[in-house]
C-alpha cells in the first residue's frame, strides 16, 4: 500500500492511513463514484389548485460544470482525509471551500447565490486562522508531520483552536445552501457533495486535533 | 426587508407577543446575512486569545529550513552551496526518506544567470524575475506536493470565474 502511495516523488506526499482515516476514505470515495454516476435532477413545481405543473431542465454545460466540481471536491475531501501533513491538511481544506462554491456558482436562484455570497465571505475569513494555526504549529514544534507530533506533542492552545475556527469557516457550507431542503435544492445531487465534504473535514480536525 | 425576516423567524412577535432569549437568537442565526459577522466576531475573539498568549508560546530554536545570510554572495538569501549534481547542497528535508536526491540542482544557473551572478550582486532577489534562476528544491522538491495543490486550487478558481463569465456573454 505504501509503495502505490508514494510512488510519485514529492517529498511531502505523507499518507496518514488509520482504521478511521480508511472508513472516512471509503465514504468519500463512494460519493465521487455517485457525484459521477448520477443525472442532474429535474425540479417539478405543481401549479396550486390545478392539474398543471413545470418542469425545471438543468442546461447540459451547467450539469458538466457541477459534476466536475462535485467529483473535484471529492478528491479534495480525500486529500484531506489521508494527508500527514498539517500544511498539505489546509491547503485541501481551502481546496475545498472554493470547490464548495464552485458547486452552487452556476446555479441561477437568488437564494443560493446570496447564500453562497455569504459562504464565500467566510471562506475568505476563515483561511486566515487556518493557515496561521498551520504557521504557529511549525514556528513552535519546528515539523508539520502529523506522526512527528503525534509522539513528541507540544503544540500550543491557540494553535489548535485557530485550526478549528479555521476549518469550521470552510465548512460551514451546510447552514447555508442546503438547509431542509438539502436533496431538493437547486443543483442537486451535486450540491450533496457540499454536505460530505464538510462534514468529513469536520471529522478529520477534531481526529487531529486529538492525536497532536 | 431585514425586519420583516426577523419577525418572520418569531411567531410569537407576530401575534403581538414577546420573544424568549433563544427565540430571538435561533432567529438571528436563521438570517444567513449575520452569519459571516458572527464568524468574524469568534476569529477576532481567537486571535486576542493569541496574541495573549504569545509570551508562553517557545519558539523552536532548531528550525526545519535554516537560513543564512552571506552579502558577499551573489546568491544572498538562497546561497545554499554545492556543486550541481555532483556534490548536494546543504537542504533539510521534512521528510528525508521521500528525498533521496536532494539538493543536487539547486545551485545550478542557466549560462545567462550565471553571466548575471559573476557580475551583480543582486541575482538572489531576483529568483522570481527571471527564467534559469535558482531552482527551490524547497519548494519544488521537498514540498513539491503543495504546490500542486496551491496550482489546483488556482485553476478551479479561474475555471469556476471564466465559467460564470462566458456564459453572462451568451
Amino acid at each position: 500500500m505504501e509503495s502505490i502511495l508514494v510512488t510519485i516523488p514529492f517529498g511531502d506526499m505523507i499518507h496518514y492511513l488509520s482504521g478511521y482515516t480508511v472508513i472516512l476514505f471509503a465514504f468519500a470515495a463512494m460519493f465521487i463514484l455517485l457525484a459521477v454516476i448520477s443525472l442532474p435532477e429535474k425540479p417539478v413545481d405543481i401549479v396550486f389548485g390545478t392539474d398543471g405543473y413545470t418542469l425545471k431542465e438543468t442546461p447540459k454545460d451547467l450539469s458538466r460544470f457541477q459534476r466536475f466540481m462535485a467529483a473535484a471536491c471529492g478528491i479534495a475531501t480525500i486529500g484531506a482525509i489521508v494527508t500527514g501533513d498539517i500544511f498539505n491538511f489546509t491547503l485541501f481544506a481551502a481546496f475545498i471551500g472554493v470547490l464548495n462554491i464552485g458547486i452552487i456558482a452556476g446555479v441561477k436562484n437568488t437564494h443560493v447565490l446570496s447564500a453562497g455570497f455569504s459562504y464565500g465571505l467566510v471562506v475568505m475569513m476563515g483561511t486566515v486562522p487556518l493557515f496561521a494555526g498551520a504557521a504557529i504549529i511549525a514556528a513552535s514544534t519546528g515539523t508539520l508531520s502529523i506522526w512527528e507530533l503525534a509522539a513528541a506533542g507540544g503544540v500550543p492552545l491557540v494553535a489548535k483552536l485557530l485550526l478549528l475556527i479555521g476549518v469550521l469557516g470552510e465548512g460551514m457550507a451546510p447552514f447555508y445552501i442546503g438547509k431542509a431542503e438539502i436533496t431538493r435544492a437547486s443543483g442537486a445531487p451535486y450540491i450533496l457533495m457540499i454536505h460530505v465534504s464538510s462534514l468529513l473535514l469536520f471529522l478529520r480536525v477534531v481526529e487531529i486535533l486529538m492525536t497532536v | 426587508m431585514k425586519e420583516e425576516r426577523s419577525r418572520k423567524n418569531c411567531p410569537a412577535e407576530t401575534a403581538g407577543g414577546v420573544c424568549s432569549p433563544f427565540q430571538k437568537l435561533s432567529g438571528y442565526l436563521s438570517t444567513i446575512e449575520n452569519l459571516p459577522k458572527l464568524y468574524a466576531i469568534c476569529v477576532c475573539l481567537i486571535a486576542i486569545f493569541g496574541l495573549c498568549s504569545v509570551p508562553f508560546i517557545s519558539y523552536e530554536e532548531d528550525q526545519l529550513y535554516p537560513k543564512s545570510l552571506d552579502p558577499s554572495s551573489s546568491l544572498d538569501p538562497y546561497d545554499r552551496g554545492g556543486v550541481p549534481f555532483t556534490e548536494p547542497a546543504v537542504i533539510i528535508a521534512q521528510y528525508p526518506e521521500n528525498a533521496p536526491a536532494l539538493g543536487y540542482v539547486t545551485a545550478y544557473l542557466t549560462p545567462l544567470s550565471q553571466l548575471l551572478a559573476d557580475y551583480t550582486l543582486h541575482l538572489g532577489t531576483t529568483i522570481v524575475a527571471h527564467p534559469g534562476g535558482i531552482l527551490d528544491e524547497i519548494l519544488y522538491y521537498t514540498r513539491g506536493f503543495d504546490t500542486i495543490v496551491e496550482a489546483s486550487i488556482l485553476f478551479c478558481a479561474f475555471w469556476i470565474a471564466a465559467y460564470l463569465y462566458r456564459r453572462s456573454k451568451e
